[in-house]
């Protein structure tokens, strides 16, 4: 049974450089096959499994050449540990509807099979927020059954994480989906474990794994790698593997319990300005 | 034929469109759902989406049909609207209590803003009909049809597919055979019935809408309905075989139905002509075993009679245009070449890339050995251009009311024929299939070619000795 999973969290917090080095993680050292569908207009969910290579997106493809064109060869590619990538792509900033975009790719991609039975996990890796219809697509009927935030200890960090167990909630019941858990992307802010540990349990769900911040990520990333394919002896390829047995391994999927505006500032405000 | 190439299939090579050929793809699953007994779809959109082909409907059928619509609003469009899903379906079962089927078809946009019908289709099977509506039957049947894709044919063809896909349901052999008819009128399915039963061939009529042709009634009763059951759609899958008349209306059922259960299908010709007529018969006797009885060959008599009384003497050489429904156009073009005339401009309304693999055009192709044009994504005033252009020079225009101005303003007679028909009386009663439908057709031309030769004293006088 193939898993789709669905990775969501606040722009700029380390959503798909968690996503691919999870999906390296996957694949490389647990041997699953992995396909990662990018929904992110700007197409960069999968640069690190390709090794930055340019990658056609399938609203380029259908902007450029129409509909007809698009086919698994033409806009599939294979990267890192055999993963399979797809961006969706999306119109220019500024014009167009982006979540349209999302909707229109993952039902071509299901039309032409490209998420086959023989696949372990499909990750859709989603922009920043669940913002509107078309960014909840991956979580639909028949679509994703899990979720993972990506989240730091940051006050609006939790609070989009926050936001996004709302939208959740909206679908929890329609399509079944559910909450497998917040992954924190350390970024070092004070009392960042203990905050997310409270913050996790509030939404009835558990922190998966604290990836703790290391410069290592970075350099990979201006190699255009992830960790793993870097350099696999390193302590955050470790950490990275570990996240990956504890998804493979999860079983607590819940539908979560958004906090309040006034409780999640409360809880913030205690810890971030604990001495 | 040498390197000239006669007839070409191409798409219209000007931008906007003036006077559309179609409507879009929500209006063809709508057409859909009044075909089938005890259903009334809900339209997930504004309600001009509903108002608009509810209109279409009673101009083509002078009768009323009800559809309901979730009615979204500024509110739904930013905020979400499947909460009007939601409201409608129970405003509907509670209003109406002998409702059974609810198709929940969707529009630009709702598909636009991403409102997940499937999920409120599960949540409310989970919910409202177990809790308010326990022990009552309802089918929820999710429906996509937004209109910036497709047409009106693409919307009836996914709606035709949607409806067998959440009925079929294999249990044992019915020997009945799978009639889907595509976009047809009530005389149509009269006409096909009338072949059936003279082969005593029992079918499944997807769908039975010979009562769009409504009786007035004592009871004042003023809502037609079609008459296809659940039970009907259920025993699709317990068929001897489909037969699906119209390539582009129910072919994707008719595959469904041979993938899912194995149920032999033959997709086409749409049996417009004798020559089209004659292969449907062929192919209901060569999936049912039974033989084709001597009165339909006295049938098939008198139409070829009545039709070689016209066609070398009035009909020859004839220039037609045509415009409408795929199959229809298709279907007539080769019944107009089968009877010595010219059809020189076909007109279709969408972009369905499969047309170029289309047998039938590609027959057109290697065979017409004239200049032929048929346009893709094509609107009426790619008529109109080429009539004041002089790129054609017409005898004959066949199409659905929406060109009757070209007609007139031009002073081409015109064949009422096609979706919607509103300005000739009883269109709809009278077949364009079968023998029935050739005689009709062929005497339709005929009358009214005559009726211009007077109008315009044009050598009117044959007609007196004729």
């Amino acid at each position: 049974m193939t898993r789709k999973v669905a990775f969501y969290g606040k722009g700029g917090i380390g959503k798909s450089t968690t996503q691919q080095n999870t999906a390296a993680a996957l694949a490389a050292v647990h041997g699953k096959k992995v396909f990662i569908h990018g929904c992110d207009p700007k197409a960069d969910c999968t640069r690190l499994v390709l090794g930055g290579k340019p990658q056609e997106t399938i609203m380029d493809t259908l902007r450029e050449k129409g509909e007809e064109a698009i086919t698994i060869d033409a806009v599939v590619n294979q990267g890192f540990g055999g993963i399979r990538c797809v961006e969706s792509g999306g119109p220019e900033p500024g014009v167009g509807c982006a979540g349209r975009g999302v909707i229109t790719s993952i039902n071509l991609m299901e039309e032409l099979g490209a998420y086959s039975e023989d696949l372990d996990f499909v990750h859709f890796d989603v922009l920043g927020d669940v913002v509107c219809g078309g960014f909840a697509m991956p979580i639909r009927e028949g679509k994703a059954q899990e979720v993972y935030i990506v989240a730091s200890g940051e006050m609006m960090a939790t609070y989009a994480a926050n936001n996004i167990c709302k939208g959740l909630l909206k679908y929890a019941d329609q399509s079944g989906v559910r909450l497998g858990g917040i992954i924190c992307n350390s970024r070092k802010v004070d009392n960042e474990l203990e905050m997310m540990l409270e913050f996790t349990a509030a939404l009835g769900t558990q922190m998966i794994h604290f990836v703790p911040r290391d410069n290592i990520v970075q350099k990979a990333e201006f190699n255009k790698k992830t960790v793993i394919d870097y350099d696999p002896n390193v302590n955050q390829a470790h950490e990275y593997a570990e996240l990956a047995r504890k998804i493979i391994e999860n079983e607590m999927f819940v539908k979560p319990k958004p906090l309040t505006m006034p409780e999640l500032e409360k809880m913030v405000a205690r810890y971030g300005l604990m001495d | 034929m040498g390197d000239t190439k006669f007839c070409e299939l191409k798409p219209k090579d000007r931008a906007g469109v003036i006077n559309p050929i179609f409507t879009c793809q929500p209006a063809g699953a709508q057409y859909a759902s009044i075909g089938v007994k005890d259903c009334t779809a809900i339209v997930h959109g504004g309600q001009g989406c509903v108002m608009f082909v509810r209109l279409l409907f009673g101009q083509q059928f002078k009768e009323n049909f009800d559809i309901a619509s979730s009615s979204l609003h500024e509110d739904g469009a930013v905020f979400g609207a499947t909460k009007r899903v939601e409201d409608a379906v129970d405003v509907l079962l509670m209003r109406y209590p002998e409702v059974k089927v609810v198709p929940i078809i969707t529009t630009c946009s709702t598909e636009i803003i991403g409102d997940d019908i499937d999920g409120v289709v599960t949540k409310l099977n989970k919910g409202l009909l177990k809790q308010k509506y326990a022990g009552r039957e309802v089918h929820l049947i999710p429906m996509h049809t937004p209109s910036f894709t497709g047409s009106m044919i693409t919307g009836y063809d996914l709606a035709v597919k949607d409806f067998v896909e959440h009925f079929a349901k294999k249990t044992e052999p019915n020997g009945k055979l799978n009639l889907l008819t595509g976009w047809v009128n009530p005389g149509d399915v009269t006409a096909l019935k009338h072949l059936l039963a003279e082969m005593q061939v029992d079918a499944t009529v997807l769908f039975e809408i010979e009562n769009f042709d409504s009786p007035l009634m004592p009871d004042k009763s003023a809502v037609s309905h079609g008459d296809t059951t659940i039970e009907d759609l259920q025993g699709t899958a317990n068929a001897i075989g489909t037969l699906a008349l119209n390539r582009y209306e129910g072919a994707q059922a008719a595959q469904y139905l041979k993938s899912e259960f194995d149920v032999p299908a033959i997709i086409g010709p749409t049996p417009i002509g004798i020559r089209n007529t004659d292969i449907f018969l062929k192919n209901v006797s060569a999936m049912t075993g039974k033989p084709i009885p001597r009165s339909l060959v006295e049938e098939r008599g008198r139409a070829v009679d009545a039709i070689v009384d016209l066609s070398h003497m009035f009909f020859a050489d004839k220039k037609v245009a045509i415009y409408g429904n795929p199959d229809l156009v298709i279907g007539l073009a080769e019944f107009c070449l089968d009877m010595e005339m010219k059809p020189v401009l076909l007109l279709l309304g969408d972009d369905n890339p499969s047309y170029k693999n289309d047998p039938r055009i590609k027959a057109l192709q290697e065979n017409v050995d004239y200049k032929m044009e048929i346009i893709t994504n094509a609107d009426i005033m790619d008529l109109e251009s080429r009539i004041k252009n002089k790129e054609v020079e017409l005898d004959l225009i066949l199409g659905h009311s929406k060109g009757r101005w070209t007609s007139i303003d031009n002073g081409v007679p015109m064949v009422r024929v096609g979706f919607p028909t509103f300005d000739r009386a009883g269109g709809y009663r009278h077949p364009v299939v079968g023998y029935a439908g050739a005689i009709w057709l062929a005497e339709q031309m005929a009358n009214t070619i005559f009726t211009d030769m007077e109008y315009k004293r044009n050598k009117e006088w044959i007609l007196n000795v004729w």
